[in-house]
């Protein structure tokens, strides 16, 4: 066993138990999220949702997985092979890479990486590749529509997004998500930007596509935008990475502006995954009252009023800090 | 109104014969018939002084066939059916859609049913049958259709350009509510062009009313629009009713309008709920669907139908209302009061919603008036148009109710003046309710063999989407020798090409919605 782990190395062998770690807590919350979706959204539109199966529906979003698995893959004929198939792939490695940096609690990460942050951004920025791919291959106008719309709209929101964390990477004088937790040990930095919150957490919400800016997906315009091609477990991809992303995008905001894995009493983790469900919960709970906003409206947003009070935000910061 | 519309008709066109008709017994004031080369001066005469064309209809009388265009007034009530004779060998007749817009639809749909060739006409390709046909199928003989005419009626092509390509809105799509087809020339999100398809729900009722008796033909007209279908009920009885002389007992007048607004009501609820999933909003569908269902189940109890009430019978009602219908209603009343300040509060104060809505699809009292739109959306664009006014039916003229009006006529005044419509019925069937006499639903001396006498009819209600018009001729048999429904929901489709373009493919999305179409309405 000493020999194994001394040829391979342990840092290594951290990454690779880590990574299979990663990979079983997707699949978890992935099932969490759409059982806790239908659940949410039924307690809102006043009905129960899922009751039929394990208590409380628990084991229905199994149930689902199973039928997706069970479902003929089918590949319209029209379609450009290569990237049709390659989309639902490419779109979950981002996702995968997200999860190594990120800190669960003090001792429960894959790798610190001392440029945490950038890696987490420099790779969710290439999901709108496998998006652009998915709706380009699919060789269908709604999906290339959707697609057009998703490139469009995650460019306006990164920039706010990446000006939104920025300020707190001054106060923490690090990009390491570690030192940024360490950092609010005595408050937390929502405390101190509270602007900069709110504008991390729209442009999150955007960035996953979700109501009220769900238009790459927009049912009611474009059918089911870049996934309209995909079926089976191909589109059960897309779904997954969809619901990781809302993950990650809380765990985010709850590394930078809630303290991460920071709290009495409990154990750090269960902090962690305490805020990042509940910030989670927000997002579902927006999806189910509101409705979805216009094309240019939803760019009007991001370039007429975010990336302003975001740089003006960022500003101040500075200016006090070097005070 | 009517006597200055005859003097001045009279010097417009010379040596036309202006005959006054009964009102009361034939739905119109003024009827003419002019020759092929006064139609237009007609239509002119018409345009100036403010008239809207209600329908176009087409009868085939054998030795000829028989243009019936009839004309209408928002401001005030005067009708007039002005008749063109046309050759049945070689039907030709000139288009009156450059002077009327809402003519465009009405021409095709006779081209194709009737083969009469509109002289001037921009497109005269198929409007419902687009897998062809080989005969006219509402003329009275078999005429079939030549090579030419086959190959020109086909010859609907959507033409690609450079920078532009095209979206099928449908016809299965999410937004259509059921199955329109609306092709879409765009500029990458840009609308440049909006050709609805019609015909995927096409099933020739007015064929098959040529063929059953009145009776028979009753359960047809909840299926046209069925979401409304009690305002067709209304409308189909109260006109046979009319034909035929039959007089209906208070008790039945009042059950009728409460029956009849209560479906409004579930109507407008659905519109709501539907409008806002066109939004992307989700749940508010779930919460009017709960109120709908207070309504399904009373009216359950007294039709025995969820969806495609046939309720109403020649001369009164299928079966007396029973105190748990009042109790129902009562109860219905109450709740539903107070569901307004929760639909405001979700839904009218929302940002988003607003943003969306405001300023989206703007329709001009002039717009409105060429495309002859009706209901709601006219009212949305603030002309006080209301056939419970104006030409009350059932117990409707005993009511006293406002008619709300928009000031934009956009989409989010038509919301407003939906929602304030369901107040107002509310308000109706509280006052129908007051008012309940006592006594028979059924008149006395219904006729089991409904034979009407020789003539025609053009009777209109307000449904729960405008304005619907029945044009019935009687040739004294037990079986309508043509009706013709002019249906509200084909009217208001018509103006969307034109709100349609130049805007984003989500607005016109929100334009389609707030119109409020039934598609098995439209395709008849």
């Amino acid at each position: 066993m000493e020999q194994i782990v001394n040829m391979i190395g342990r840092e290594t062998l951290k990454t690779i138990v880590g990574l299979i770690g990663v990979l079983v807590f997707v699949v978890f919350n992935a099932l969490i999220l759409t059982w806790a979706e239908r659940k949410v959204a039924g307690h809102m539109q006043r009905r129960i949702g899922p009751k039929e199966v394990g208590p409380y529906g628990l084991i229905q979003p199994i149930a689902d997985a199973i039928k997706l698995l069970g479902k003929e893959i089918l590949t319209p004929r029209e379609v450009d092979r290569p990237l049709y198939y390659l989309a639902p792939i490419l779109i979950f490695v981002p996702v995968l890479v997200s999860f190594i940096v990120i800190p669960f609690d003090a001792s429960l990460q894959v790798k610190d990486i001392n440029v945490g942050i950038l890696v987490i951004l420099a790779f969710s920025s290439l999901s709108v590749f496998s998006i652009l791919m998915a709706g380009w291959g699919s060789n269908n106008k709604y999906a290339l529509i959707g697609a057009i719309r998703s490139v469009a709209q995650n460019i306006a929101y990164e920039i706010p997004l990446l000006l939104a964390l920025l300020p707190v990477i001054m106060m923490a004088n690090s990009f390491s998500l570690k030192t940024i937790v360490e950092a609010q040990k005595g408050l937390w930095f929502v405390v101190y930007q509270p602007l900069a919150f709110c504008i991390y957490f729209i442009s999150a919400v955007a960035e996953t596509n979700r109501t009220p800016f769900d238009l790459p997906e927009a049912e009611s315009e474009l059918v089911a935008g870049y996934h309209t091609e995909y079926s089976g477990m191909r589109f059960a991809l897309f779904f997954l990475a969809e619901y990781t992303n809302i993950f990650i995008v809380s765990a985010i905001a709850v590394t930078f502006f809630l303290g991460g894995y920071q709290g009495p009493f409990l154990p750090g983790i269960i902090w962690f995954l305490l805020k990042s469900y509940l910030l989670v919960f927000v997002i579902i709970w927006l999806r189910w009252t509101y409705p979805r906003v216009r094309f240019d409206q939803l760019l009007n947003v991001s370039w007429k009023a975010l990336i302003p009070l975001a740089f003006i935000n960022l500003l101040i910061t500075g200016g006090l800090l070097k005070l | 109104m009517v006597e200055s519309i005859k003097t001045e008709l009279g010097a417009a066109l010379q040596g036309v014969e202006i005959a006054e008709a009964n009102y009361l017994e034939r739905g119109y004031h003024l009827s003419l018939e002019v020759a092929s080369g006064e139609l237009l001066n007609a239509a002119r005469f018409f345009d100036e002084r403010g008239f809207y064309l209600a329908a176009i209809v087409c009868v085939d009388y054998r030795e000829y066939l028989e243009l019936v265009y009839l004309f209408a007034n928002h401001a005030s009530l005067c009708k007039v059916k002005v008749t063109l004779k046309v050759d049945p060998a070689k039907p030709v007749a000139p288009t009156i859609s450059a002077i009327f817009d809402c003519a465009y639809w009405h021409e095709r749909e006779i081209r194709e049913f009737y083969g009469v060739l509109f002289d001037g006409h921009p497109n005269m390709t198929y409007l419902f049958l687009h897998d062809g046909i080989d005969f006219y199928p509402l003329r009275k003989e078999q005429i079939p259709v030549t090579d030419d005419d086959k190959r020109a009626l086909g010859s609907f092509r959507p033409g690609e350009g450079e920078d532009t390509f095209f979206v099928n809105l449908g016809p299965q799509h999410p937004s259509t509510h059921g199955v329109l087809r609306v092709v879409l020339k765009m500029d990458g999100e840009y609308i440049e062009e909006a050709q609805p398809v019609l015909g995927y729900l096409h099933r020739m009722h007015e064929k098959m009313a040529e063929n059953r008796s009145y009776l028979q033909f009753l359960p047809n007209t909840g299926r046209m629009d069925y979401l409304g279908p009690m305002a067709f009920n209304l409308g189909y009885v109260t006109a046979v009713e009319r034909l035929c002389g039959i007089p209906v007992p208070d008790r039945a007048n009042c059950v009728r309008v409460i029956a009849t607004e209560l479906n409004r009501i579930s109507s407008h609820l659905l519109w709501l709920g539907a409008y806002l999933a066109d939004l992307g909003a989700l749940t508010p569908f779930l919460f009017v669907f709960d109120d709908r269902e207070q309504i399904n189940d009373i009216l359950e109890g007294i039709t025995g139908s969820r969806l495609t009430y046939c309720y109403f019978r020649f001369g009164g009602l299928y079966n007396d209302v029973e105190e748990a219908f009042i109790a129902g209603t009562k109860a219905f009343i109450e709740r539903m009061r107070s569901r307004f300040s929760l639909y405001e509060k979700l839904v009218g104060g929302n940002v988003i919603f607003i943003n969306r809505t405001r300023g989206i699809g703007v329709i001009t009292k002039e717009r409105a008036r060429k495309q002859a739109v009706s209901g709601p959306v006219l009212r949305g664009a603030g002309i006080p148009m209301d056939m419970r006014k104006t030409e009350p039916c059932a117990a409707y003229g005993e009511m006293d109710f406002d008619v709300p009006v928009g000031t934009r006529g956009d989409a989010l005044d038509i919301y407003h003046v939906r929602i304030r419509e369901m107040e107002n019925a509310l308000k109706i069937i509280e006052q129908a309710l007051a008012r309940l006499p006592e006594g028979p639903v059924m008149a006395e001396k219904a006729p089991k063999k409904l034979k009407p006498p020789k003539g025609d009819l053009y009777h209109t209600v307000e449904t729960p989407r405008g304005e619907l018009g029945i044009y019935i001729v009687s040739d004294e048999s037990d079986k309508p020798y043509r009706m013709k429904w002019r249906v509200p929901s084909f009217s208001n489709l018509m103006i969307f090409p034109e709100l349609a373009k130049g805007n984003l493919l989500a607005d016109a999305v929100a334009i389609l919605g707030s119109l409020d179409l039934v598609i098995p309405e439209i395709d008849r």
